[in-house]
């Protein structure tokens, strides 16, 4: 079963799911990121002009430059929750491999490593590694233990109040149950004989037909929502 | 379109994280897509890098721009995949038709999410009118994401293409003489026939993955549409329901089977019963026996810490070393003690200073309080609720006591001794009680101070004390007199 979550099962036997992020979505958090370095650098550079472009001024700022193009990524990933603007922007995380989050010492080896994915021009290393795990790890990933996660939340609409909620008759299973939920919350999605074809699937349990099976499953969803 | 077989998780996702579904798609199946768009590519490729093999930027130009063509190959292949039906690549190339390609080479060339659209020309198979309602319902929030899509798989295309170009110019031997660029930094013929090549690859090398991304947008786009993951769910329900009411049906034939059985032979069925019991424990213990439920170790034992490794092996100091030396070159040992009659002095008066340094630091709590004007902590004025003040005993201590005991005042004249002794041992033995200490704490302090008549008397005080004052139990009258003895012997201004 091809799928993008990542799960780590914790002591206790509970699972901890994410969802690992491809390249793609990378590229703009990288390019949004650059273009942010870009400005901070130009302000900077313009800031040490009066200090004298050879002198004081253009000391302090190669110090800063060389503090900015290393320091960066690892300075926003330790202290702002694993995400530098660019990521943030994107909904994406960068975290430990066991799902803790990122420490410095990860984060500076994830980080001083991007020199080596960068070869031999624009990431191609950091590609080829990204495509070459099914957790999308370039080589600094690896070598950290680290992974980038999506953390964006879905907004699920709320259900409608006016459904009379209806416990079950029979048990169900939480996925089941889960999985009626998900047919309540997205049946404004769903085109009504789309809902219909579903309801009826499940004719043994509500002992509905059509439109009528529709609402039952309705129902039963805003039950196990907790709309009691 | 059997959703049994789905290879993928079918689930909601972003638009983001369905791209690299798409990507993952692509690394589980890069063989066959790669090589599908190999095969379709190659023929028509080879033939047009033959016309043109004088200037090979035209043909892959038009290799470029045939690209829609290209794509349809893997895509149709990775459509079977996805339900986990084979597909060999030669027979859906010959089964494969050219639907409403032209449309894609000319005008529609120019879309930026060629990737996402693909599959309605080739799986749906829809044109025209038709196409472009499904296109508008499939799109919604998900354009910016195949534009992203596509602009992204460009910039890697790119960067492969030019990533093999410098893998070759950097790999080929300077021996062989081949000149990719000429004297005026152009492109020499073999420069534009390794950028050929190494953008032909790239090309080819890109497509699956850009395919995919496309197409797990459409598959996602889909499944949000089509509820594809609460179809799977609630198919397995049904089946799930189906299953168990048949079971049902089995365990109610079984047990009226079982019914019938034990009216027949009630013993034996009650046997079998108590026999699983007895199995079930011996099963039990067994498997409590292995391994994995843990093992107890006791160690008893005293080690000490490694020092081993934090021995320097260069203990000695060099500045000693030196000094030695000059102590040799300067001073006669045969002839004149006096030189080591001064070095014995100098190592002495070391030692002393050094000494006095330890015990300052050892002893300067004590010396510090010596100067102050507390030289203790403030001895505590109440004891378990009990005064201990010299100020609010009466003078004559033992005649109070006994008074207010022939008075029939056992307590009070019991807490009178009790308190007189405590107050005494603060002012005279000066033994740091404190208000948390109890009964016994204030016992085995006194016990400390090592004098054993008094530690003995106080420590049979405190038991008639605890006894009366806890226990209620009124002891006899001559241990009163005896405990007032004893203090006039041990506690009174009088006693030693």
């Amino acid at each position: 079963m091809l799928d993008t979550r990542y799960r780590v099962e914790i002591p206790g036997g509970i699972n901890l799911d994410a969802q690992v992020v491809g390249p793609i979505p990378r590229f703009f958090a990288f390019a949004i990121d650059l273009a942010f370095r870009g400005v901070i650098v130009f302000v900077l550079s313009m800031a040490s002009i009066p200090f004298g472009a050879f002198g004081l001024g253009g000391g302090f700022f190669l110090i800063f430059l060389f503090a900015i193009e290393w320091l960066y990524p690892v300075l926003f990933e330790v202290f702002w929750r694993g995400q530098t603007p660019g990521k943030k922007a994107l909904g994406i995380s960068v975290i430990n491999d066991d799902l803790t989050p990122v420490t410095l010492g990860t984060s500076l080896v994830r980080n001083l490593l991007r020199t080596v994915d960068f070869l031999p021009l624009f990431y191609l290393a950091g590609l080829i590694t990204m495509l070459s795990n099914r957790r999308f790890q370039r080589l600094g990933d690896l070598a950290a233990g680290t992974l980038v996660i999506s953390v964006g939340e879905s907004n699920r609409p709320a259900p409608q109040r006016d459904l009379v909620p209806l416990a079950p008759s029979t048990p169900l299973l939480r996925t089941e149950q889960s999985s009626i939920i998900d047919f309540l919350q997205r049946s404004q999605q769903l085109s009504e004989p789309r809902q219909r074809e579903l309801a009826s699937i499940l004719e043994g349990i509500t002992h509905e037909k059509d439109d009528n099976g529709v609402l039952q499953l309705q129902r039963l969803g805003a039950w196990f929502l907790g709309l009691r | 379109m059997n959703l049994d077989k789905l290879q993928i998780n079918a689930c909601i996702r972003s638009g983001w994280q369905s791209v690299d579904l798409g990507f993952l798609m692509a690394r589980a199946w890069f063989r066959p897509l790669y090589f599908a768009g190999l095969l379709a590519m190659l023929p028509l490729s080879a033939v047009l890098l033959l016309v043109f093999w004088k200037s090979p930027f035209w043909a892959l130009a038009i290799i470029w721009w045939l690209k829609p063509f290209w794509e349809r190959l893997p895509l149709f292949i990775a459509s079977r995949k996805l339900f986990d039906e084979e597909a060999g690549a030669w027979s859906s190339f010959r089964s494969f038709p050219l639907k409403d390609i032209l449309p894609w080479l000319l005008w529609r060339r120019f879309s930026v999410q060629r990737a996402f659209d693909n599959p309605v020309t080739v799986l749906e198979d829809l044109r025209g009118g038709q196409r472009r309602q499904r296109l508008r319902v499939l799109h919604g929030k998900y354009s910016d994401v195949a534009l992203g899509n596509q602009f992204v798989c460009f910039c890697f295309e790119l960067l492969v293409c030019f990533g093999i170009a410098l893998m070759i110019d950097f790999f080929t031997p300077e021996s062989l003489g081949l000149e990719v660029y000429d004297k005026f930094d152009d492109l020499t013929l073999l420069g534009e026939w390794m950028f050929t090549l190494s953008g032909f690859m790239a090309m080819s090398l890109t497509m699956p993955f850009h395919c995919m991304a496309g197409f797990a947008l459409y598959l996602n786009r889909r499944i949000e549409l089509e509820a594809w993951d609460i179809e799977i769910s609630f198919r397995s329900l049904a089946n799930r329901k189906r299953a168990s009411e048949s079971q049902a049906a089995g365990l109610l034939a079984s047990l009226m089977l079982a019914v019938i059985v034990c009216l027949a032979v009630p013993g034996s069925a009650d046997a079998a019963i108590d026999h699983d019991r007895d199995s079930a424990a011996g099963l039990i213990e067994e498997v409590l026996q292995s391994e994995d439920f843990g093992q107890e170790r006791t160690l008893r034992k005293w080690r000490f810490k490694d020092w081993s490794e934090e021995v320097d092996e260069e203990a000695f100091p060099e500045w000693l070393i030196e000094f030695l030396e000059w102590w040799e070159e300067n001073v006669d040992w045969s002839t004149d003690f006096s030189g080591t009659a001064f070095l014995l002095k100098i190592v002495l008066v070391i030692l002393f200073l050094g000494l006095v340094t330890y015990l300052l630091i050892r002893y300067r709590g004590p010396l510090s309080r010596l100067g102050s004007g507390r030289p203790r902590e403030k001895a505590p004025a109440v004891l378990f609720g009990l005064d201990v003040t010299p100020q609010s005993l009466p003078p004559d201590v033992p005649a109070q006591v006994m008074r207010l005991w022939d008075e029939g005042g056992y307590r009070e004249a019991l807490s009178l001794l009790y308190r007189a002794s405590l107050s005494r041992l603060i002012d005279k033995y000066e033994i740091a009680f404190r208000a948390s200490h109890t009964e016994a704490e204030c016992a085995a302090l006194v016990k400390a101070r090592g004098i054993e008549s008094l530690s003995d008397y106080f420590w049979q005080l405190t038991a008639v004390w605890r006894q009366l004052a806890y226990g209620h139990r009124v002891p006899a009258g001559e241990i009163i007199q005896d405990l007032c003895q004893g203090w006039t012997t041990e506690l009174s201004d009088e006693s030693k």
